[in-house]
């Protein structure tokens, strides 16, 4: 099934301009364009520094995307993410509570969101029959359920020294840090996915499991890896996301999983593995950051911006399958 | 010898598997609550959990393809929230006609979702995330942006759930119904074997003859069909109508099916291991307020028990093959 | 092949081109936002469409802001959207206490002013706040409900949203200081909070466990409108002993509100809804014309409504409280249900 089109392990881009243009992600950098031409001509609010200013909390969640990609091209789904998110927002926060110095708050963030992370891997590892999807939504009621029993009755916290998530929420000029951050991860994470040892074993995981379990890949220790990272990134998210709201509450992270997925499907990561790489899935981001903000800024109706998304989401993978059914059948 | 045989039986097969889990969670839980073994108790406890129930049987169809479907609560919405907005202002009062009308929004949107998943190639759990928002924001706009529909709009349409025929409630018989019509399709009919096979080798599948793509489209039609049945049935046996209705509910009737041994890369699965995990996730419900945790800690033992199910089931699944391997060397 | 990349920059071209501008200007009156706890909420909707009236009336605008989610991070989303745009005021049905403070400070940084009505967040993100009702006399209403409908003493439980709910939590537990602290209460036993989630399906199952667990039981509370209606069905149709009170919609409760055997509530509570948005609508409007600040003891005039003052509230912030709930009974139940 896998390798059908688009890139996979065999056949790495040797990248003639017309071919990159004409690449998906090509066709996704012209979107971007269009959808911003289309928000600025649409919301007389939309402008770049109403951009950055709202961005923060939408970028929060493509730390979620990166390790998402990952996942994905593994043939698999972590539905959980969202549930980590709060849980080590969770502790962070009351951590912060405790007087603690900022960097024990952050370190608490990523190490809940590990620790997370590695239970999952865990258990995905151990019992390699059970499909990701049910025992990451049994981990996502339990990670939800943990945070709900240390939150209590009230269900919220608030941070009541916002100092250092004041900090981690700064910018330079009137660029939010976490940009620059993003920005340095996902070169990272694409470097990583696409140009080394590592990326390639994923691929090839994801394309065929036991070809590649037979060709001498750990792929029960590359799996392990992967939703320890994820569950790393997501609490990361979850210290910028506080930096939004200084508090934690039952109800954080709600539905992250499902935005994070629709950002990297989007950006042509195929759900049935092998496929796909991180490039379109940064770009695809950067376009539903816009399209979000720009409709947001006219009020749109939010359930109207998600059937919007949702057409876009289908289209963006139906369309060129439909494009190349026509091409065979002129072709015959 | 002979106990060693049952034993044999027992682990052998997935069902007898479930049926032990699902007697062990029903005795831990009488020996606490003893009130929770009464036909009332058990009666009720169906009929609150039939929306689940019925639509883990779609659900099966779809995942025995290797599909998935997490658009099924938002048809159930759409579907639901249509008829009671017509039932409230009136455009309707037959409450027959309601029912069909669900039917047919629900079918017509499986109809849509299945041509985009079998003629399209979009991958079954993209196009159903699509499908999740738009058919939930239609629900929203028929539902003019946030009216609920109440017990006294929807008029003699929510006496359905309240009706009984011979002494059993009419939503049990349509979920009894709905069992025994698909155990005989999935069992004894051409397209319920093609189901299967389209499961287990979807190639082999079409090189002996089968229409793959019909199969994978009519699987989204039974769920949708399901869905809208689902939602006449939500609508009539809360009495209310909700845009967000059952949001979130699709990870159920999946865990329902996951924990009936249904797998999720098709070709695995039966009527009688949904029936089982629906009842499983539904006495698990039933059974948290009963036995008296704390409300905080119900959502984690949630998780936890389902969690809980699905492991164990995989080590006895994994104890069985080892002694069919057995049984082979001697 | 070319082809495509110049179908491309023509569409470009084409929509740059069609969609010009279309804004005209701001209106000459005030402009506040609305913000919801979530799209699909029937409460909501009715103070909405009273607060839009009052607005309007007095020449301003409202836009009805609906968060993608009811969660904070959606809210926030939807704030950080309207910080950017020039609304005079925000006026909002809070998702959290906690997560939305560093927003709306923002907004009010950004000099807009901030009211909130329904649910309060936290006396540090908000201006002025107005409440339904005093958390006290909802309470009191609630308890001399049960006390009446149990006859004076007996089991008693009840059914709330989620554990986490603020409104609901703030009332519960005025319910449990009025009844330890007045005698004539003491007939009564208080044996669990449950908590429905604010689902049907839920609320059912929590009900049916409460009168399995305990035959005794006289009266259920259930201080949430999805509670109540799923509690009142499942008592009316198992014709069960057990009656019901708390806070409901009139028009979710009017097949079940009647004080015979044959109905499950006899009567219940809610406040003046469309009083709730109009207030809230003045409120805001004195906000942005500088009438008040939010400041203690201020009093403004609220149309026809009539004076009002600005009092403590119980988090040490301040707030205006509309009146006292409102009995919702077989008498005008009919009536009240065409309103809400």
């Amino acid at each position: 099934m896998a390798g059908k089109s688009g890139r996979s392990i065999n056949n790495v881009p040797e990248a003639p301009i017309k071919k990159m243009i004409l690449s998906w992600e090509g066709i996704l950098v012209v979107l971007f364009i269009l959808i911003n031409i289309f928000c600025a001509s649409f919301s007389e609010f939309y402008n770049l520094s109403s951009l950055l200013r709202q961005m923060p909390i939408y970028l929060a969640e493509v730390f979620l995307m990166l390790p998402m990609a990952y996942i994905l091209v593994l043939g698999e789904i972590d539905i959980s993410v969202g549930s980590i998110v709060c849980l080590s927002a969770t502790m962070s926060c009351i951590v912060c509570n405790t007087g603690a110095p900022f960097i024990i708050v952050v370190l608490t963030g990523l190490l809940v969101g590990t620790l997370c992370g590695l239970v999952n891997g865990v258990i995905l590892t151990k019992f390699q029959e059970l499909p990701p999807m049910i025992v990451t939504l049994a981990t996502q009621i339990i990670f939800r359920g943990i945070a709900e029993i240390v939150l209590g009755s009230g269900g919220s916290i608030s941070a009541t020294n916002t100092d250092g998530f004041r900090l981690l929420g700064g910018k330079v000029g009137s660029v939010p840090y976490i940009l620059f951050l993003v920005i340095i991860l996902a070169v990272v994470f694409a470097v990583v996915l696409g140009k080394s040892t590592f990326g390639r074993r994923v691929y090839a995981i994801g394309t065929n499991r036991l070809t590649a379990y037979y060709s001498g890949i750990h792929v029960q220790k590359i799996r392990l890896i992967i939703y320890t990272v994820m569950g790393t990134m997501a609490g990361l998210c979850s210290l910028f996301l506080i930096s939004t709201s200084y508090g934690a509450n039952t109800t954080t992270g709600n539905g992250f999983e499902m935005d994070a997925i629709a950002m990297a499907v989007f950006g042509g990561i195929s759900s049935t593995g092998g496929k796909g790489n991180l490039a379109g899935g940064i770009i695809s981001a950067f376009i539903i950051v816009c399209l979000r903000v720009g409709l947001g800024q006219k009020n749109v109706h939010a359930q109207v911006i998600l059937l919007i998304l949702g057409v876009l989401l289908i289209a963006a993978v139906a369309l060129p399958n439909i494009v190349g059914q026509v091409k065979r059948v002129v072709k015959k | 010898m002979e106990k060693k045989s049952v034993l044999k039986k027992i682990t052998g097969s997935r069902e007898a598997l479930l049926a032990v889990i699902l007697i062990i969670l029903f005795a831990a839980i009488t020996i606490v609550s003893p009130s929770f073994l009464t036909p009332k108790s058990l009666l009720d406890m169906l009929k609150n959990n039939a929306v689940t129930m019925v639509m883990s049987l779609g659900m099966l169809c779809v995942m025995l393809v290797g599909g998935i479907d997490i658009s099924i609560m938002s048809t159930l919405a759409l579907s639901g929230m249509s008829i009671g907005m017509l039932l409230k202002y009136e455009h309707i009062t037959s409450p027959v006609l309601a029912f069909v009308i669900a039917l047919l929004i629900g079918t017509a949107c499986g109809l849509v979702v299945g041509l985009v998943i079998s003629r399209a190639d979009v991958p079954p759990i993209i196009a159903t995330m699509g499908f999740m928002y738009i058919f939930r924001a239609m629900g929203y706009l028929v539902s003019n942006g946030g009216e609920w529909a109440s017990a006294k709009a929807l008029g003699s349409f929510k006496d359905f759930a309240t009706t009984k025929l011979l002494g059993i409630n009419c939503v049990i018989w349509v979920i009894i119904l709905c069992y025994v019509v698909f155990f005989f399709f999935m069992k004894w009919t051409r397209t319920g074997r093609k189901i299967y096979a389209v499961g287990s080798n979807a190639n082999a599948a079409e090189v002996s003859g089968i229409n793959v793509k019909n199969i994978k489209m009519l699987v989204y039609v039974i769920m949708g069909f399901l869905a809208g049945l689902g939602g006449a049935l939500q609508v009539s046996i809360y009495a209310s109508a909700m845009p967000d209705m059952q949001q979130g509910g699709e990870m159920d009737v999946i865990a329902a099916c996951v924990i009936g041994g249904v797998s999720m890369s098709g070709g695995r699965g039966t009527v009688i291991g949904a029936l089982f995990g629906s009842l499983i996730l539904a006495t698990i419900a039933k059974a948290l307020p009963l036995v008296g945790f704390d409300a905080l800690w119900q959502n984690t033992i949630k998780g936890i028990l389902i969690l809980v199910v699905v492991v164990v089931n995989v080590i006895l699944q994994r104890i069985a093959d080892k002694n069919a391997l057995k049984g082979r060397e001697m | 092949m070319n082809k495509k990349l110049v179908s491309a920059v023509l569409c470009g071209t084409m929509i740059l081109g069609s969609v010009s501008p279309v804004f005209a200007g701001t209106a000459d009156g005030m402009k506040i936002a609305l913000v919801a706890k979530s799209a699909g909420n029937a409460f909501f909707e009715i103070a909405a469409g009273a607060f839009e009236e009052t607005v309007t009336a007095e020449g301003g605008t409202v836009e009805k802001v609906y968060p993608e989610a009811a969660t904070a991070d959606a809210q926030i989303k939807a704030l950080d959207n309207l910080i950017s745009q020039d609304f005079d005021a925000i006026c909002i049905s809070a998702n959290d206490v906690n997560a939305l403070q560093a927003k709306l400070e923002e907004a009010m940084d950004a000099g807009i002013k901030v009211s909130c009505f329904d649910s309060a967040p936290n006396k540090d993100s908000r201006q002025v706040f107005v409440n339904q009702a005093g958390t006290v006399a909802v309470g009191q209403a609630l308890m001399d409900a049960v006390l009446d409908i149990a006859g004076g003493e007996g089991q008693w439980a009840i059914l709330s949203a989620t554990s986490q709910a603020a409104n609901q939590n703030a009332w519960i537990d005025a319910m449990k200081t009025i009844m330890e602290e007045d005698e004539k209460y003491a007939g009564l036993e208080l044996v669990e909070v449950a908590y429905g989630d604010d689902e049907p399906q839920k609320s059912t199952d929590q009900t049916a466990a409460l009168l399995e667990k305990y035959p005794d039981l006289k009266v259920i509370c259930a201080p949430t409108t999805v509670g109540i209606a799923a509690a009142a069905k499942y008592l009316q149709d198992n014709e069960s002993a057990c009656k019901l009170t708390g806070l409901g919609l009139p028009s979710e409760m009017i097949e079940y509100t009647g004080a015979d055997d044959a109905h499950s509530c006899p009567y219940f509570y809610l406040w003046d809804m469309v009083g709730l948005g109009n207030l809230s609508a003045y409120a805001t409007i004195s906000l942005i014309s500088g009438d008040i600040t939010g400041a203690l003891d201020e009093t403004f005039t609220a149309g026809d409504m009539g004076e009002y003052t600005i009092t403590e509230a119980d988090d040490g912030g301040t707030e205006i409280v509309l009146g006292l709930p409102l009995e919702f009974n077989s008498d005008n139940i009919e009536e009240m249900a065409e309103l809400y």
